[in-house]
């Protein structure tokens, strides 16, 4: 199968349509029996309501259960949006060379002529192909900068986009991402949002891609490196595992609270849960930062070229 | 510290093997997996520890947070190690041992970055299967069920050359995604209409009566776990994923992630859902059970890649888990949580050789294969051997299990015939799968074959070499390992009282009984030996597929949009069977 | 009228459904999923949502209440609103992971039409 000629698919927005309309009416079905506004909050909920300041010194109840009574939920979504990160990590990487023969591999290039059209690549796409060219040619000598940023050739290697970018936006973005710093920082600090960690983290991780935008990734390049971000993230994740840990020898309960409880409302407050939190900032920052720039970084496509591609066949 | 103080750290400890892993490959390319061989080593050893003390002594409870129930209502989160959660966690953990050994064999020679991210990502994946088997939380089930699905999304497209592999994984992503939001919708649900989370205080909560929201959630749940089990008509995106992975990771998909399905789908159907106001839930699973079994069985037998063979097989066999478990009966569910273990098992095996002859040839489907008995004999007896255990030949794993199920089968007549007929398709297919790809000849030398390491020889061998003793002490295990897990699936109030915290007493105990030589074991499983060869042959001899498979194989087109539909199709079914 | 934001969050859910299934273009389908994920979200919060009630925060009841209220039970439900945090997270967690199996999708396929995407069929 190519592939290329897709047969016409009449059925399918009749029959979408239908069996969405009919997922409404089950839905509507189970959402207008549940119990509504009026009901009486669950035994559970008031639980945490009555549990929040006595045993966790916490006045923010969501973040009393996000990070204590909950904590092993929001133990699984740190590894989970590891997972996403490690995924996005290895799904953006770059070729590395194979010490030895991967069968697959061979497999891969059948597959990859099976689809490919039988037509000289189009303008974008030769585009695409020179500038890649020009990126291995560690030598070639940068182009001059263009007068602004939407006329840049697409894929160029140099200079980026962002140092068209006017001295107005990149001094506003400077300063903007001295507040949202703080911003993020206070969230967590202080625990007054709920989730602290995972907003604060998305914060800073948000002051990095503005950066990025505004400066562009040159001027990052030194602090936004995997060698650096990947040991950070683990010292995030080591620190999880450490609060979870403590109270499992403490108490003989996993993320049991070990740590003595400050006055509520004061920046030691709830107990463990401030330093789950701060881990979690890191975490969900370094992690997200990880992510993005893995996907902006996302560089030459794995599809073989036909003359590097028969050095890899006679390894 | 008590025993039940443990469970928790057989989660952690591969969770943190697969978080160091990208950082460990900066250093050497051997270290991630080594890590992982170590991290899941020790998790291994912690739950054999830990389930000797459950069959002796009944299920152990840990609270997450100190957060003990305050009068039968749990805010916390529970692990609750019962018999059935202990075997799947072993399972998964000793597969994964296995894994690791043969990816270290087959894979450790890649880039490091590669290396890296691989074993990070099995590492975090056999982490997530442990913590769902073991699970007592809805929620906290779902988050493991998501934790499962993201480690596969880069798993499945972890071969970047390979474009299927990328379209796979799209397809994979949208339709695991769907399944992800109905569970979560469908658990918040419960919990709004029924407060409450863990999993006894919910049975007990619907003990009192299922209202329509409580229906319609359990449509979502059910719909959700079919994805991530690949039941029919939930199952598009199994066999796509399983054809463009390593080996290793089909066997991962195959043997083990498909079980966390299998286990949310048990947990709500047979211990959460009361058996009694009318509701059909089981019935529901039963029809979905036998549809993948057949569907499954028959797609493999058409099929001309070797690892997608495999994979459809998978469909079918899960589908037979599923008619075990639904079935209610203590022989049905006895047998199918052996047959859990022993697919995991022998589809292990399978999908290691076949990744095996990928890995060293090149090449990926029956048409390219053949003469590898000559070649490369371990990989083809290895291959033979666990395609005797998976038709039920006397004196492997599966004949014992597959009786099991059929037994428990045997009040719907209907039923027990049309699983028959599944299990002669699921002969005919694998040995066609095993003549065309391994045993006939083949006059023409491969351009490349390289010799499997010793890592992978290992693998293959332990892994045969269980398949057999699990035959041959097949009754003991029966009667000492599954039956228990299906004694306390039969006793929902028991396993309530053990996810509360509440004292239980010793396991309950169970009728179980295997006996090799009865006529009606023997008998049957020996007719539909012969009649799948007769059906394999036929298929070799006339290779054209028999015109109805191709008809279904048709339905399959490929596109994510009829994927879609189908799995919205699975939801109005579910729905309506409950509600109805 | 809380269950007009459930019907809501229902449509949504069944809109972002048949966006799957209708659009072939892969961001678009990425967008579908993300519709329904916004779906979640609204129906978690409004199940929260108690009628009178307050935010489950402890620190400063608004006038006329008291802390002691709010602890018998005057608030929305703080547990769901956990759970929605929960769901944020695994959203942005799953739309970087297909971001990035559409790009290289497109990379190979030099196309990002689902119908074009259909090498494994059968």
């Amino acid at each position: 199968m190519t592939g290329s000629e897709v047969p016409h698919r009449a059925h399918r927005p009749v029959l979408a349509a239908l069996l969405a309309v009919a997922l409404l009416v089950l839905l509507s079905l189970g959402v207008g029996s549940l119990p509504g506004e009026a009901a009486a909050l669950p035994a559970i909920a008031r639980h945490a309501m009555q549990i929040a300041l006595p045993r966790w010194g916490q006045a923010e109840v969501v973040s009393e259960i996000v990070y204590g009574s909950r904590g092993f939920d929001t133990f699984g979504e740190t590894f989970l949006l590891l997972a996403a990160v490690l995924s996005v990590t290895v799904l953006a990487r770059s070729k590395e060379p194979r010490a030895e023969y991967v069968g697959e591999s061979t497999a891969g290039r059948r597959e990859q002529r099976e689809i490919d059209p039988e037509q000289a690549p189009d303008r974008r796409e030769a585009q695409a192909q020179s500038a890649e060219r020009d990126e291995d040619d560690e030598e070639a000598a940068p182009a001059a900068p263009p007068p602004d940023a939407d006329r840049m050739r697409l894929a160029a290697r140099a200079p980026e986009p962002a140092e068209a970018m006017t001295v107005v936006l990149r001094v506003t973005a400077r300063i903007a991402a001295v507040f949202l710093a703080v911003a993020a920082i206070y969230l967590a600090a202080w625990g007054y949002s709920p989730g602290g960690g995972f907003p604060a983290g998305a914060g800073l991780a948000g002051v990095v891609i503005l950066l990025y935008a505004a400066l562009g990734h040159r001027r990052l390049s030194g602090l936004v490196r995997p060698s650096v971000l990947e040991p950070v993230e683990l010292g995030g994740a080591v620190l999880i595992v450490g609060v979870g840990l403590g109270g499992l020898i403490a108490h003989g309960s996993l993320f049991a609270n070990f740590l003595p409880l400050a006055a509520p409302q004061t920046i030691l407050a709830g107990g463990d849960e401030q330093l789950y939190s701060g881990a979690e900032l890191v975490e969900v920052g370094t992690g997200l930062v990880i992510a993005v720039f893995s996907l902006l970084g996302l560089g030459h496509d794995w599809v073989p070229d036909d003359d590097s591609d028969r050095g890899a066949q006679d390894q | 510290m008590t025993a039940a103080g443990l469970l928790p750290l057989a989660v952690l400890a591969p969770l943190v093997g697969g978080a160091i892993s990208p950082l460990l490959a900066r250093w050497h390319r051997r270290l991630p997996l080594l890590a992982g061989l170590v991290a899941v080593t020790g998790a291994l050893a912690l739950l054999l520890v830990l389930a000797v003390r459950v069959y002796r002594h009944g299920p152990l409870t840990h609270f997450f947070s100190g957060e003990r129930p305050v009068a039968g209502q749990a805010l916390g989160i529970a692990f609750t190690a019962d018999p059935f959660g202990m075997v799947v966690a072993i399972t998964s953990a000793f597969i994964g041992l296995i894994l690791l050994v043969s990816l270290l064999s087959e894979f450790g020679e890649v880039g490091r970055r590669e290396v890296g991210g691989l074993a990070g990502l099995v590492q975090l994946l056999l982490a997530a299967l442990i913590a769902a088997a073991l699970t007592a939380d809805l929620i906290n089930l779902f988050v493991w069920f998501e934790v499962a699905a993201l480690a596969s999304y880069g798993l499945t497209g972890f071969l970047l050359e390979r474009p299927i592999a990328l379209e796979a994984a799209f397809k994979l992503l949208v339709l695991t995604s769907t399944g992800g939001f109905a569970v979560f919708i469908g658990a918040a649900m419960l919990y709004d209409s029924y407060g409450a989370l863990n999993l006894g205080q919910l049975h007990i909560a619907l003990g009192a009566g299922v209202n329509r929201s409580g229906l319609v959630a359990g449509a979502l749940l059910v719909g959700g776990f079919a994805v991530k089990a690949g039941l029919v008509p939930f199952h598009a995106w199994l066999p796509d994923a399983h054809t463009p992975v390593p080996g290793a990771i089909s066997a991962l998909f195959s043997g083990l992630m498909v079980n966390l399905g299998a286990v949310g789908l048990v947990r709500l159907a047979v211990l959460v859902y009361p058996l009694r106001p009318g509701h059909h839930l089981l019935g529901l699973l039963m029809g979905f059970g036998l549809a993948s079994a057949l569907l499954g069985a028959l797609l493999a037998l058409v099929q001309d890649d070797l690892k997608r063979l495999l994979a459809w097989d998978t469909v079918s066999q899960i589908g037979l888990l599923l008619l075990g478990f639904a079935s209610h009966t203590q022989d049905g569910m006895a047998g199918a949580t052996f047959h859990l273990i022993n697919h995991a098992l022998f589809k292990t095996l399978l999908f290691l050789c076949a990744g095996a002859v990928v890995h060293a040839t090149g090449a990926t489907s029956l048409s390219q294969m053949g003469g590898l008995l000559q070649r490369r004999p371990l990989l083809a007896c290895s291959f033979v051997l666990a395609v005797l255990a998976i038709s039920g030949v006397p004196g492997f794993n599966g004949y014992v299990s597959l009786d099991l199920i059929h037994r428990g089968l045997q009040s719907t007549p209907v039923l027990e015939w049309f699983a028959r007929l599944a299990q002669v398709i699921t002969v005919a297919a694998l040995s066609r799968g095993a003549y065309l790809g391994f045993l006939r000849r083949r006059p023409d030398e491969y351009d490349r074959l390289d010799t499997p390491r010793l890592g992978m020889r290992i693998s293959l061998l332990s892994l045969a070499t269980i398949c057999l003793g699990f035959g041959v002490f097949g009754r003991l295990l029966v009667t000492r390992v599954a039956a228990p897990a299906a004694a306390v699936l039969g006793r929902p109030d028991y396993y309530a009282r053990a996810a509360l915290g509440l004292p239980t007493g010793p396991l309950p105990g169970s009728p179980v009984e295997f006996h090799y030589f009865a006529p009606g074991t023997l008998l049957p499983a020996l007719v539909e030996i012969a009649l799948g060869l007769l059906l394999a042959a036929v298929a070799v001899r006339w290779a054209a597929p028999i015109r109805p498979i191709g008809w279904l194989q048709r339905l399959h087109t490929g596109s994510v949009n009829d994927y879609a539909m189908c799995v919205t199709a699975g939801f109005l079914i579910t729905g309506c069977v409950l509600l109805l | 009228m809380i269950i007009c934001n459930y019907l809501a969050a229902a449509t949504l859910f069944c809109l972002g459904l048949l966006a799957i299934m209708l659009h072939r273009d892969l961001v678009k389908i990425v967008l579908g999923l993300s519709l329904m994920e916004g779906a979640g979200y609204l129906l978690l919060v409004s199940m929260a949502y108690r009628r009178d009630a307050t935010a489950p925060v402890l620190s400063s009841p608004p006038p006329g209440t008291s802390a002691a209220e709010l602890v018998r039970g005057r608030v929305s439900d703080p547990v769901l609103q956990n759970f929605c945090l929960t769901a944020i997270v695994i959203g942005v967690a799953v739309t970087a992971v297909f971001l990035t199996v559409a790009v290289r999708a497109g990379q190979h396929y030099r196309t990002l039409d689902a119908d074009k995407l259909t090498e494994l069929q059968g």
